[in-house]
């Protein structure tokens, strides 16, 4: 039970705060610090990370789209959820993604950005018009758009939840060396997690930008068509 | 025979139905991502230069098959820990 709902620490003017958010406070500065830190003394290593996600985009968003509008969030993400995945190897820290409100959040964040994005790629009309291309397709599209941020979230926060829990379990059998390897796993699968989610944000984003080529494609062939005949 | 009251007997059908449950979840799953790693190591040693694209897609499509099994997981830690069932009747 302690280990699913999160302990309320102390209360701030009245509210709650719980541990997830005094783990997330401390990854927020902990990330200032490194990101200034590697500005200022190793800039290579900063190129390095950036490069690494722009690779990891840029395999499953259309060709020719110019990545650097959607850069900034996507890559944010990343770092986010790679540190916030692991977070829970530091004594006394908890991961904030094994919270499903975290994710819950990051997942809400998806969905208004691929909205947010397809929008402003298209304008408004031409986004709605390409949203639901065969007009009785779109009770599908709905239940997609909404299956999928809530998919996102409770993958997330199951595959964390789960590795932790795991890990808590052996430890109060044997708590000492054995829980190592099971360390180990649960960081490889943060990781794998992490990449998950950028894959599938940047999944969604890349569908919600690329009808428009589509759509291009198909109405030069339709003018070929007309000219020819 | 001993007489059990009724929230002792939810508590223990949950306990049990837990239990099948998280076993049937973790099977099925396992054995499809299974066949998913299978075929995709068949395409790369029949076509080694494709090796990236299907790590990609196999990556996503075990994530999502991989989601199956952690929903039957969320189901089964509210069944354990904050059980509605126990709540609502008593």
């Amino acid at each position: 039970m302690e280990a699913v709902i999160p302990t309320v620490v102390f209360y701030l003017f009245g509210l709650p705060i719980t541990d997830t958010m005094i783990s997330t406070w401390v990854m927020m500065g902990l990330i200032i610090l490194v990101a200034f830190l590697i500005k200022k003394f190793k800039p290579t290593l900063g190129e390095m990370i950036v490069e690494m996600i722009y690779s990891i985009v840029s395999s499953v968003m259309p060709e020719d789209s110019d990545l650097s509008k959607y850069l900034p969030f996507l890559g944010t993400l990343a770092i986010f959820l790679v540190i916030g995945n692991i977070f829970s190897i530091f004594p006394m820290m908890v991961s904030p993604t094994a919270n499903l409100n975290t994710t819950a959040a990051l997942a809400i964040l998806v969905f208004f950005a691929v909205h947010f994005y397809g929008i402003r790629d298209k304008g408004l009309i031409g986004y709605l018009k390409d949203f639901a291309n065969p007009i009785f397709m779109l009770p599908m599209e709905i239940i997609g758009q909404i299956s999928r941020t809530l998919s996102l979230a409770v993958r997330l926060f199951g595959n964390i939840l789960s590795t932790d829990l795991i890990v808590a379990i052996v430890f109060s059998l044997i708590p000492f060396l054995v829980p190592l390897p099971l360390i180990a796993l649960g960081m490889l699968t943060g990781i794998l997690q992490a990449y998950i989610f950028i894959v599938l944000a940047s999944l969604y984003v890349g569908s919600a930008i690329e009808v428009e080529a589509m759509e291009q494609e198909r109405r030069q062939l339709k003018n070929e068509a007309s000219r020819s005949v | 025979m001993w007489q059990l009251d009724s929230s002792t007997l939810i508590t223990v059908i949950t306990v049990l139905a837990s239990s099948i449950g998280i076993v049937i979840g973790a099977i099925v799953p396992a054995v499809m991502e299974g066949i998913a790693v299978q075929k995709a190591l068949d395409g790369i040693t029949r076509q080694p230069e494709a090796a990236n694209d299907l790590r990609t897609t196999l990556l996503i499509s075990m994530a999502l098959l991989e989601s199956t099994a952690i929903y039957v997981l969320l189901v089964i830690l509210v069944l354990l820990f904050a059980n509605p069932l126990l709540e609502r009747f008593f």
